[in-house]
């Protein structure tokens, strides 16, 4: 019964840090269509960002987690406006790839200024574990899950009540009839981009604190993948219930499974999962269903 | 348009610019270790490159994910084979010519760059992983072209062909921990129970195979193996089902990043301190202590093939002057002590296999005088690589040159030795056919 | 646009024919005679680039089919590639079946676990699709990795390829292998588009509920595509395997899936040209990285650490967006224009 516990605790803790990435994905996807496939990338670069303004420059957190979200926001921009606009009329394929491209540059750009490309933040929790009944779970943890939330309910509430946030909503519906309404939308994209900026930059921070700042922070990024296929891949709720039932599954699934099937059974359940779902549920259990006409 | 287009593309070149400049305003920031800017090297006598060179191939990634070991082994060859070049006049008299590709840790390019090395006349070729190696191995056996792993894995010399190790694999770094473990540390009666946490590739798979082949012999027990993937942020559910077997000790062959997720999720759950924790050589290095905190891993052993930064040993010093003088970002790296003593290794073969054949044959850079330097040089090496790691010696059978490591613990926050060299016996794959077919030669 | 002054079409056979003028057959045959003599004057390097090259051409014309011609977009290719080169590997190895059998086997191979992984195509399209095509890539490497007839995460040894008794022990020998097989595949490719087969699959792409509103069967249609673009894989898979000689699941990942989507896409989609295009520039490119940390090392040694490091992956993501933004629609689409520049020069007006 303790480990049901610990593994419950564990996977919801760990869900929540996916879904704050997938959050960043939906975002993108959800003003423009795009899918971000530099996204592991950028949390690549803004966590050793951190890292060179909190070690390198010596800066307190209070100081440098300002300039990263500064830092964060520029690169978003940039990224749209050199990258992105020049092929807003293009196929979503080869945006999907100048993506790509754009993850490969970032990827190069972390080596080329921190070539020894492994270390640790500061740590800021302190190594206890909290303690609930029989299981535990580090502080870092809670504290992703508090901020994942706090950060979805920001999101919500700036896409449902804020004007930027409602037009966001609109041009993913009709970008067209958006541009007729004399909405800018290249500003559009321009502020889409840097929130999903942002928010992976918060994320790569958590995750750094977590598990060390190292290339795997860009392979985390594919685990969000899951997360926003079974949430929708322009649903916020979707990503935070999608997030704890990804990381459920995996711990649940792997812990009570391992034993009776394969070693190493919790890597491949997130993907099982995306596979399951495309074929019972498309597009997610909150993702908005495409109807096609002809 | 067309001027909407320049200027995207100025903008464009304009973005790379400033990316390229930053590394130049970037070491305004205080740095890690201070790295005033190397002196220039004063010019001794210049080696004339035609003067009848010998030609030591290398296939570095010094690019892609594997680059943090990459970019400072690179540096290691090259100021080794500097210094040897410079002070000691090359090898008889022969510059080493350093003819290096680099691999971007792609298992494409490594096949092609292998071939590249044997149309250059390279005499042997060396790889700093050992998954470049495992691309280049079966081409590098097919035209009997010589070649040394720094990291190996078995299935690199096993069955022995043409490919050898300079260092022990993770293979033997488990054999060597496990001995002693026994001999050492374990005070009980009976059969300790132990568990094994392994990266999901053959870094971890190679400490198992040894467990399973050695294991009874040594009198231990496995009673748990759990993997894990180099990039995981948790290892609870795996850390959960250990703690329910209860073991004694637990070995973790991995990388530094996963390896820390893994101690620190042991401490999590109580289990440490508590069992004892024994890394391989990968995972045990500062990084590790950074990641997971020095408290975390106080008293956390590990092996370690090579001597440690200002160990009293005589190739330490010529080192530390040419690391500090050429590459002194890398200053503390371990694995900049593997390389240098890879070349230090490669030009003793050199040395050899030039006595024995003479140069007129090695210049051909073919299959005759690659036949040379396998069975004239590596063959017949031995030799103490200047105290940097075990010896390097050739034992016929046995395709690793180095086989010995040592224990460390980790004392207040510094990987501190225990032990002295520890020399791992060869584990027998062959006799276990089904589980190891890689192993029979066919 | 597409063909010279002057030339009429007056049968059927004629509007369809791939190669319509006496310059056509001229400059193709003349292109085989410099391929095929290449092994004279070319070293083993760069016969082994020219083997990689062809074998890469071989899985892109697959993955060409069915993203370029079938629009279903899969980022899973190594993975079916991983299916065909272990296949290859057991049947060669354990098995010591002959290396036809072995090639064969894989392609079929690679097009069930293809047509399997192909399935959810019928209900979703687009990015979701791609995203089932990684979770198809991961699976296939984990349960390979955990199979102990696949060498697990150790890897497995493949022999030779031979035929009869003639073994392809030199670059030479494969290099004619791997051609041989290359020009085959890009002639059944350029032919399936004049089929009923290609047509059924453009119009899938270009709208799939039209086709189906037309009568064109999607399931049958779709998963066909999967296991034409998988069996191409999977051949290319086994010619892989006895070229390294070596397997390890180390040697497919995700990145390589993206670099194949990107080599389709910088060769232009839709045409059959684009693909093999697109293979040369981005093996070329990676060959070219290859060389600049040694070139850079050795000229400039005071540079700080990670420059060489860092300015490959850049340079080659650099690259890669300039062409997508300066040239969408790839390389064949240059080809296209040049041609017809060619043909059109000194411009009447």
């Amino acid at each position: 019964m303790a480990e049901f516990l610990q593994f419950t605790v564990t996977g919801i803790t760990v869900g929540m840090v996916y879904a704050l990435i997938g959050l960043s994905f939906a975002l993108i996807w959800k003003s423009s269509g795009v899918a971000n496939l530099a996204l592991g990338g950028l949390v690549l670069i803004f966590s050793w960002f951190t890292y060179a303004m909190t070690v390198q420059a010596g800066l307190p957190y209070w100081i440098a987690l300002p300039l990263v979200i500064l830092f964060a926001l520029a690169m978003g921009w940039l990224i749209e406006r050199f990258a992105l606009r020049p092929l807003i009329a293009q196929p979503i394929l080869s945006l999907i790839t100048v993506t790509l491209g754009i993850f490969y540059f970032l990827e190069g750009l972390a080596v080329f200024i921190w070539p020894w490309m492994v270390d640790a933040l500061p740590p800021v929790f302190p190594p206890e574990p909290f303690h609930l009944g029989p299981a535990v779970v580090a502080q870092a943890y809670v504290w992703a899950a508090v901020i994942s939330l706090l950060l979805f309910g920001l999101l919500t509430l700036y896409f449902r009540y804020h004007k930027m946030g409602i037009a966001m909503r609109a041009t993913a519906d009709d970008q067209f009839a958006v541009q007729a309404c004399g909405i800018p939308v290249t500003r559009i994209f321009s502020t889409s981009w840097m929130f999903a900026c942002v928010v992976a930059a918060i994320a790569g921070i958590l995750i750094s604190w977590i598990g060390g700042l190292h290339f795997g922070l860009v392979e985390t990024g594919l685990k969000s993948f899951s997360v926003v296929i079974l949430g929708g891949l322009d649903s916020f709720i979707g990503c935070i219930i999608a997030g704890p039932i990804i990381g459920l599954a995996e711990n649940l699934g792997g812990g009570y499974l391992t034993p009776l099937v394969w070693g190493g059974l919790k890597d491949i359940i997130p993907f099982i999962i995306i596979i399951i779902v495309l074929f019972i549920k498309p597009y997610g259990l909150f993702g908005e269903v495409r109807i096609e006409r002809i | 348009m067309k001027g909407k287009r320049l200027l995207m593309v100025v903008g464009v070149l304009f973005l790379a610019l400033t990316v390229a400049a930053l590394p130049f305003m970037g070491a305004c920031a205080p740095e890690p270790t201070p790295t005033p800017t190397p002196t220039p090297t004063p010019e001794p006598t210049p080696i004339p490159p035609a003067a009848q060179p010998l030609k030591y191939g290398m296939s570095i990634c010094v690019t892609g994910v594997a680059a943090e070991k990459g970019s400072p082994m690179a540096r290691g060859k090259l100021d080794a084979i500097e210094y040897i070049n410079r002070e000691l006049g090359g090898v008889n008299g022969h510059p080493i010519q350093a003819v290096w590709y680099d691999n971007g840790y792609d298992a494409a390019k490594a096949a092609t760059i292998v071939k590249k090395l044997m149309d250059d006349g390279a005499l042997f070729f060396t790889t700093n992983s050992s998954k470049m190696m495992s691309v280049s191995m079966e081409i590098a056996n097919r035209a009997g072209f010589p070649g040394i792993a720094s990291f190996s894995s078995p299935v690199c010399t096993n069955p022995p062909k043409h490919i050898y190790a300079q260092m022990p694999d993770y293979g033997d770094d488990w054999a060597a921990f496990a001995g002693y473990y026994m001999e050492n540390i374990w005070k009980g009666t009976g059969k300790p129970k132990m568990a094994m946490h392994l990266l999901n590739n053959p870094t971890g798979y190679g400490s198992l195979d040894a467990a399973t082949c050695l294991a009874d012999e040594l009198g231990i027990e496995i009673v748990a193996t759990e993997e894990h993937t180099p990039t995981t942020i948790s290892e609870m559910e795996s850390m959960t089902r250990i703690k329910a077997a209860n073991p004694d000790v637990l070995f973790i062959s991995s990388t530094p990043a996963p390896t820390a997720v893994v101690i620190k999720n042991a401490y999590e759950l109580g289990m440490y301190p508590g069992i004892v924790i024994g890394c391989a050589h990968a995972s045990y290095t500062k990084a590790l202590v950074d990641i997971a905190g020095a408290g975390i891993v106080e008293g956390v052993y590990g092996v370690f093939p090579t001597v440690n930064w200002g160990d009293d040993v005589p190739g330490m010093a010529k080192m530390e002057e040419y690391c500090k003088k050429l590459s002194l970002r890398y200053h503390g790296n371990m694995d900049y002590i593997t390389s240098w003593a890879e070349a230090l290794i490669g030009a003793e073969i050199l040395r050899l296999a030039l006595e024995n054949c003479g140069y007129d044959v090695l210049a051909k850079g073919d299959a005759t005088a690659w036949e040379c330097v396998e069975k004239n040089g590596i063959q017949k090496l031995d030799y103490d690589v200047l105290g940097l790691h075990g010896p390097a010696k050739y034992t016929p059978g046995d395709n690793r040159l180095d086989k010995s490591v040592r224990v460390f613990v980790v004392k207040d926050g510094v990987i501190t030795p225990v032990s002295d060299w520890i020399e791992a016996v060869r584990i027998p794959y062959e006799n276990y056919p089904d589980k190891f077919p890689w192993a029979v030669a066919k | 646009m597409g063909l010279p002054c002057g030339t009429k079409n007056y049968t059927y056979a004629e509007d369809m024919a791939i190669m319509r003028t006496k310059t056509h057959w001229a400059l193709l045959i003349a292109l085989l005679v410099l391929l095929f003599t290449a092994p004279l004057y070319w070293g083993n390097y760069w016969l082994g680039v020219a083997n990689l090259i062809g074998i890469t051409a071989i899985a892109a014309i697959g993955l060409s089919i069915l993203l370029g011609y079938c629009g279903q977009l899969s980022i899973g290719h190594a993975g079916f590639i991983a299916v065909g080169a272990y296949t290859a590997a057991i049947l060669t190895n354990v098995l010591e079946l002959p290396f036809l059998v072995g090639l064969i086997c894989a392609g079929f191979m690679a097009g069930f676990i293809g047509l399997i992984f192909g399935i959810p195509s019928l209900r979703v399209k687009g990015f979701y699709l791609a995203i089932a095509t990684i979770a198809a890539q991961f699976i296939i490497i984990w349960v390979i990795n955990h199979m102990e007839i696949t060498g697990g995460f150790i890897g497995i040894a493949v022999p030779y390829a031979s035929i009869g008794g003639f073994v392809f022990d030199s670059e030479a020998s494969q290099f004619y292998l791997i051609m041989v097989i290359v020009v085959m595949c890009t002639f059944f490719a350029k032919n399936l588009m004049r089929t009923r087969v290609g047509r059924a699959f453009v119009a899938i792409r270009d709208n799939d509920l039209a086709a189906e509103v037309m009568g064109i069967n999607l399931f049958f249609y779709k998963l066909l595509a999967f296991f034409i673009g998988c069996f191409f894989a999977g051949i290319a898979g086994s010619l892989l395997a006895h070229w390294i000689g070596f397997m390890n699941t180390e040697q497919f990942s995700l990145m390589e899936s993206i670099l194949y989507i990107g080599m389709i896409i910088i060769g232009g989609l839709g045409t059959t040209l684009g693909p093999i295009l697109g293979v040369i520039f981005i093996r070329l490119l990676q060959q070219g990285m290859m060389f600049v940390a040694p070139t850079i090392e050795a000229a400039i040694p005071a540079l700080p650490a990670g420059f060489a490091t860092g300015i490959a992956p850049m340079l080659f993501g650099l690259i890669i967006v300039l062409f997508l933004v300066l040239e969408p629609r790839g390389l064949a689409h240059r080809w296209i224009l040049f041609k017809a520049a060619y043909r059109l020069w000194p411009f009447s007006y």
